[in-house]
């Protein structure tokens, strides 16, 4: 079985050299109001392309609100 | 803003050497952004993170060396185009930063600015007495920031330079006060002497400081955050079409499918290239937020304005997804034209877009036909038709007076008269209290089917928008957690109206260190600005639960007011299926990978072998039940009985049990046996 990260609470598959940005990617998470951490660790918006995800990781996409 | 003068993320790096440090900062870089990255301190006043850098106090001046050649340079608008040394604290630069500092002494001898910053330097007051020496303590050092920041930031141009040499200053056109200006107080705030005072003659609030520091602060989280974040300012709330379209949540054919193949014709990146007027709106005075948008020197196709340009006053997000997407047009022109003639008209394009669809769909389906229609063919795309019926509305005549009184009319009278069935109409007719839904896709998001139907007013998602939340958040796993969701949001968002105040602002720009907070969502850092805003205006120092209880005691107020209405029951509060899950075949078919999961994963019931009628009746009845359970905990958290009437309990802790509300609910509450 291939190892697997969980985004939100749903398993992701994961595979070597993966970041954050490509997990957001894979997931569209186009909105750009997000807070993301990876195992309880904040990620800022310009460490999303250079942000390791290990294999396991718990990674929480936190799409805040926008619009009226 | 300055600290780039480009994009960080498609430049090359280039390496500095400040004092020693060394830093690797985007081409392009000032060198008094890249010193700050360095943890190296350059002295300026006239420079600030919001506005463009000016070079016009020169106190930043530094000794630099770029390829063996040593020279002097203002750091704050110097770019790092390749690889160089500074030196902010050799001879050189120190004693041209010791000059500069002298000069200003000379003229402005008492701006504590100046005085301190001369101080540390070292700086003495020349020998000379300056010609145009100016002995006040709040003199205006020609720095320039108000201006910049007049223009920047508040979009404006109200101030200028004036005059050449030493008649150079800072005034408003002629000199005389500007009817432009909205004393929004961004130039005094960012005015390092006090030379700029803002009188607040007008709504004479306590603390106008306290307001001002945090109406500031919005001001600068828009200049420096919202190209990033939601471009508020160049495009609006249509910065959410494709948005919603990739988390399948832009109704689409009346709220079937929440994404389209076509929705890039009518994507944010379409309307940046309508919208000109890209300047202060003025729907609140001094806002930076400036979402409102303007189409200028548009030619409708069709009505009393054929042929003439006007100005269409929009598109803002709900206008492009129920006049565009819902009805199934993607022609950006059209869907201009469509909120043109609505505004034009007095008609909301909410529910016009909605009632459209609705009549769309009932026409497809079989139950309208042209006969009935008076030959429009209203189908979904058809945007010719639906200008007409908007125009035969605006005329009241034809079709148009039937779609005209809305989606719960039209049930009414498309099951009396047409022989609709009223089951299916009901299924898909996208109303709850009379009002038709504004346009999101609620079907994945259980704590959004309750704020949208439990909301007062009707369904209107400004008590709550809790889909990310819920559905891609995982936030709210709980009927309980789901409950206090549907208890914080709507009456924080009460809040707004009971102060007049737009909610915009709240969530539509993020502050830098939102994430810090343990409730991002709650955006922490502007509900402070909000209590410093009560606190600054009232002199009466309040927590957000003081807020929150504000709010409770209307909210109960106006549901006393739904339940003497005849709609403030439970039976009231539950919305079409169409906004919960699936009607149709074609719905569930469309997305059957997603449905089939849910059935064996949270339904334990096994799809394999089923018909599509089987399962689509399995889901619904999960889907329903799970409805149930989300009102029951709702009411429970509201302090409600289970058929939603507020207890009189709950009334006495909010101080609103007055006789003439006790008898609004009381026969109520007999009935249930819980008076």
């Amino acid at each position: 079985m291939s190892p697997a990260i969980t985004v939100n609470d749903e398993p992701h598959p994961w595979r070597e050299g993966m970041t954050v940005a490509d997990v957001l990617r894979e997931r569209n998470f186009v909105f750009p109001l997000l807070v993301v951490s990876v195992d309880g660790v904040h990620v800022s918006r310009d460490a999303y392309g250079t942000t390791p995800v290990p294999p396991g990781a718990v990674v929480v996409v936190t799409h805040l609100v926008s619009g009226g | 803003m300055s600290g780039t003068t480009t994009s960080p993320d498609k430049v090359p790096a280039v390496e500095v050497e400040i004092d020693g440090h060394k830093v690797e900062v985007p081409e392009g870089t000032t060198l008094l952004a890249a010193a700050r990255k360095a943890g190296v301190r350059i002295p300026t006043l006239c420079s600030h993170p919001a506005v463009e850098p000016y070079g016009a106090c020169r106190v930043c001046i530094t000794e630099i060396e770029v390829r063996g050649r040593k020279r002097l340079v203002t750091a704050c608008n110097y770019p790092v185009r390749e690889p160089l040394k500074a030196f902010t604290e050799s001879d050189e630069t120190r004693q041209q930063r010791r000059g500069v500092l002298s000069l200003m002494l000379a003229r402005w001898p008492n701006v504590p600015a100046v005085r301190v910053l001369a101080e540390k330097h070292g700086a003495k007051p020349p020998a000379y007495r300056h010609p145009l020496r100016n002995e006040a303590t709040d003199a205006c050092i020609l720095c320039g920031l108000c201006v910049r920041a007049c223009s920047e930031m508040a979009w404006e141009d109200i101030i200028a330079f004036a005059g050449r040499g030493a008649g150079r200053r800072v005034m408003m056109p002629f000199g005389e006060p500007s009817e432009r200006c909205t004393g929004c107080g961004t130039c005094a705030y960012i005015c390092p002497t006090g030379a700029i005072k803002v009188h607040d003659e007008q709504n004479r609030p306590v603390d106008p400081a306290r307001i001002r520091k945090y109406g500031f602060r919005l001001t600068q989280e828009m200049t420096l955050l919202d190209d990033q974040q939601c471009q508020m300012r160049r495009v609006g709330t249509a910065h959410l079409v494709e948005i919603m379209d990739a988390y399948d949540l832009l109704p689409t054919h009346n709220y079937k499918f929440g994404k389209h193949p076509d929705t890039p014709k009518i994507a944010s990146h379409v309307w940046k290239t309508f919208v000109r007027q890209n300047v202060p709106d003025g729907c609140w005075a001094g806002c930076q937020m400036s979402c409102a948008k303007a189409v200028e020197d548009f030619v409708p196709r069709t009505g009393p304005y054929q042929g003439q340009k006007v100005l269409v006053d929009g598109p803002e997000y709900e206008t492009v997804a129920g006049c565009g997407s819902n009805i199934g047009v993607f022609d950006p022109h059209d869907i201009l034209e469509i909120n043109f003639y609505c505004d034009t008209y007095g008609i909301d394009t909410i529910s016009f877009g909605t009632a459209t669809a609705f009549a769309m769909e009932c026409f497809e389906a079989g139950i309208l036909d042209t006969e009935k229609t008076g030959g429009l063919e209203l189908r979904f795309g058809n945007g010719t038709a639906a200008l007409e019926l908007l125009h035969q509305m605006s005329r009241g005549e034809g079709f148009g007076v039937i779609v005209g009184q809305g989606v719960a009319e039209m049930k009414r009278i498309f099951a009396e008269k047409f022989g609709g069935d009223p089951a299916f109409l009901r299924d898909i007719g996208m109303e709850v209290k009379g009002l038709e839904y504004s346009e999101y896709v609620s079907k994945e998001s259980l704590a959004q089917q309750g704020g949208y139907a439990m909301a007062l007013k009707g369904p209107q998602h400004d008590e709550a928008w809790l889909i990310f939340m819920d559905m891609v958040n995982k936030q709210l796993p709980t009927f309980e957690k789901k409950a206090e969701a549907l208890h914080y949001f709507p009456m924080w968002r009460t809040w707004f109206g009971l102060m007049g105040l737009c909610k915009l602002p709240w969530n539509d720009v993020e502050p830098e260190d939102n994430a810090k907070y343990p409730e991002p969502n709650k955006v922490p850092g502007h509900v402070e600005g909000y209590i410093n805003f009560w606190a600054g205006m009232t002199g009466q120092e309040v927590t957000i639960d003081d807020i929150i209880r504000m709010s409770e005691r209307v909210y109960n107020f106006q549901r006393v007011f739904n339940l003497r209405m005849g709609k403030g029951t439970r039976e009231w509060d539950r919305g079409p299926y169409r906004a919960m899950g699936p009607v149709t075949v074609e719905e569930y078919e469309s997305r059957a990978e997603r449905y089939d999961k849910q059935l064996r994963e949270l339904v334990g019931y096994d799809p394999a072998g089923k018909s599509t009628p089987e399962k689509l009746a399995a889901l619904r009845k999960y889907r329903e039940e799970q409805y149930e359970g989300l009102l029951d905990a709702v009411y429970k958290r509201r302090g409600w009985t289970r058929n939603g009437i507020p207890t009189i309990e709950t009334l006495r802790n909010l101080g609103i049990d007055y006789p003439w509300v006790v008898e609004v609910v009381r026969p109520w509450l007999e009935k249930e046996g819980a008076a």
